[in-house]
């Protein structure tokens, strides 16, 4: 296939947090918010001056630091955005939205406010603290809606002076879901048998949109997006298998690429956050107000492991193998970080469930944050695909 | 007569086989490997390929299948495919009523658990870590200064098991040469070793799913001391194979490579 058009671009916005696009948005006089976790709303930190910066640390080698306050047996990726936190690295940022979800990166956060890292640069800087619920019942989404209430919108309206009324809202619902149209639409391209474009092209395009202002990322996923309408696929298609890629956070694309440089089409993405879930439209009901639309749709959308009542559970494999069908995957490969609290069990389950309930040939992969010794990895992703492949000619697929 | 060759560059040794049509055994190396992976597989091929009156070159061979951590740099290979597959094959062609394999290779430790047609069932490997690997072995004959195969056989003198707690290589040489200098009986310590290394086995095997007819493959196979801890953990006889197990991994690419180049497994 063609190169895509906009592939270095997105290449070189992913190697540094703050990139040309957030570089031109901060010389605007926009605020860039930081977070790092599905339960701080991307669209609330989209209102009208102000952007959404998903935390990374790409090219992170070293954590020792970080290491020293939060102890080697913490996720790579806490200690991975602590440790760039004091190289400096998220000194633009005018405040860090964090989330007791995750232990471990809550921690992480904390050490933001204790080594009072960013105020040298902005002594506006502040770290706010949302508490999200572990159920979805109504009572959770309400106290879901105060949190984000207090701890997001009040915080921003009163040090910045963001508008938070019901229009500036509404406004920000808009424009949220055009971008989610997009890359939904984008990624929609991989269902096809014979795509035209991959799995790591498509890691690319949902991760420049997370980690650049939706205002100045949105022109070049809108041309990619009829780029791709167009573009050629090779006369036949160049992967061996199909899988589902699930897991935990991950923000390498690089990771993407080495399964599929090993043979298998990283058909659909299903992460801590990402596209799946994470680009679905908020729809605003009938006599509900913007917020509590807001509230609703990332408690209903979430499929966070940390919630363990019985549906949820049980919905998360229904949604995976829903995944599976709808991307015809032939197996699925559920990756999880070291010393992630919440995918260390569900990885096991998940395995067990898919394999002898639903019959999903499945493979899980302990990684770190960035993989630099990939040998390993690349044996056992090749010897996956052969497994996956063999299956398929012994049913004359 | 139509020759199918198999080479898999290992991180330590690296191992060829050729085979006939009909699936013979005509040539085999084992080589300690080279820094330089492709420089590995030209002299193992070139050793296996002088063993054959009828070949001079590895363009005479019919199909060649690369496998190992240096699969990808084998250049006269027409494919590659992973040790976990052909160690799968190799140890079903020798053997097929083989369920299950612990590989112990240079650098890692898999369980394979293997289908009735020799493909992959499941499989388990151990995480970056040479703890218990052919490296291992290496770093503690070297605390005992011994040659690799008298330290395999220590540990069955043993009248006692001195526990050794440290799994990393760089921590339990140094536990190994604690307890040399504490006076503790060789043999004694070297069983505490191959205990260690079996229990860490038992684990990759069941992970992978492992139950009964087990065999053993890779150079570590050779042990007899861990074969025999390993015996002991999993409470079951490992299927002694008929070929060497260091080569298991050449023979499942010669084999990979005789269905491959036309001729029925």
């Amino acid at each position: 296939m063609k190169d895509l058009k906009h592939r270095v671009l997105f290449e070189h916005l992913l190697s540094d947090v703050k990139n040309e696009l957030v570089t031109q948005a901060l010389d605007e006089g926009k605020k860039a918010l930081g977070y790092s976790c599905y339960f701080v709303p991307e669209v609330l930190m989209n209102l009208d001056g102000c952007f959404s910066v998903r935390l990374r640390a790409p090219g992170i080698a070293d954590t020792s630091i970080a290491t020293y306050y939060m102890s080697e047996k913490t996720c790579m990726y806490s200690r991975s955005i602590l440790e760039r936190a004091i190289e400096g690295g998220y000194n633009f940022c005018s405040a860090l939205l964090s989330t007791e979800t995750c232990g471990m990166m809550h921690r992480a956060h904390e050490h933001f406010e204790m080594l009072g890292l960013v105020k040298d640069e902005n002594e506006r800087f502040f770290v706010s603290h949302i508490d999200a619920p572990f159920v979805t019942k109504d009572y959770a989404v309400q106290h879901y809606e105060r949190q984000l209430k207090k701890h997001m919108l009040d915080r921003l309206h009163d040090v910045y002076g963001v508008d938070v009324s019901e229009e500036a809202l509404r406004r920000a619902i808009e424009k949220h879901n055009e971008l989610c149209r997009v890359v939904t639409e984008i990624g929609a391209f991989r269902k096809q048998q014979n795509p035209p474009l991959t799995g790591y092209e498509f890691h690319l395009i949902e991760l420049v949109s997370e980690c650049c202002p939706h205002e100045l990322i949105l022109p070049y996923l809108k041309e990619t997006l009829e780029e791709l309408k167009t573009r050629k696929a090779d006369a036949s298609p160049w992967y061996r298998v199909r899988v589902v890629l699930a897991g935990g956070e991950n923000d390498d694309p690089d990771f993407t690429k080495l399964i599929e440089d090993c043979g298998a089409f990283v058909v659909a993405d299903r992460y801590c956050f990402g596209s799946l879930p994470g680009r679905e439209e908020i729809k605003i009901r009938d006599g509900e107000t913007a917020l509590s639309a807001i509230a609703r749709h990332y408690i209903e959308t979430n499929e966070c492991p940390r919630f363990m009542n019985p549906e949820k559970v049980h919905g998360r494999k229904q949604y995976l193998k829903q995944l599976a069908k709808d991307y015809h995957a032939d197996g699925l490969i559920v990756q999880q970080m070291k010393f992630c609290e919440y995918w260390e069990y569900e990885r096991m389950y998940c395995q067990h469930v898919m394999e002898s309930e639903y019959g999903l040939p499945c493979m899980g992969i302990e990684k770190e944050y960035i993989n630099t010794s990939t040998g390993q990895l690349r044996t056992r992703f090749q010897a996956f695909v052969e497994a996956l492949e063999m299956k398929k000619l012994q049913q004359g697929v | 007569m139509k020759y199918f060759g198999g080479c898999d560059v290992g991180s330590t040794y690296t191992k060829a086989v050729i085979l006939d049509e009909n699936g013979g055994i005509v040539a085999s190396t084992i080589m300690r490997s080279k820094i330089n992976a492709e420089q590995s597989s030209r002299l193992a091929m070139s050793d296996c390929i002088s063993q054959v009156e009828a070949l001079s070159s590895p363009d005479d061979l019919a199909y060649i299948v690369g496998t190992g951590y240096g699969r990808n740099r084998v250049p006269f290979a027409q494919e590659n495919v992973s040790e976990i597959s052909c160690h799968a094959m190799g140890v079903h062609v020798t053997d097929p009523t083989v369920q299950a394999i612990i590989d112990i290779g240079g650098q890692d430790i898999k369980g394979i658990a293997v289908a009735p047609d020799g493909t992959v069932k499941n499989f388990a490997m151990n995480d970056k870590c040479a703890a218990g690997t052919g490296r291992f072995y290496e770093a503690m004959a070297r605390s005992f200064e011994m040659s690799l195969e008298e330290f395999s056989s220590l540990s069955l003198k043993a009248k006692n098991v001195i526990p050794i707690t440290a799994q990393c290589t760089v921590f339990a040489e140094s536990e190994v040469i604690a307890l040399v200098g504490e006076g503790k009986a060789p043999e004694e310590i070297a069983a505490g070793i191959q205990m260690a290394v079996a229990k860490r086995c038992f684990v990759m095997a069941k992970k992978a799913g492992a139950i009964n007819h087990i065999t053993l493959s890779g150079g570590c196979a050779k042990n007899e001391g861990l074969k025999k801890a390993i015996e002991k953990v999993l409470k079951i006889k490992v299927v002694e194979l008929k070929t060497d197990p260091q080569l298991m991994g050449a023979l499942g690419a010669a084999a990979f490579a005789r269905r491959k180049g036309g001729a029925a497994l």
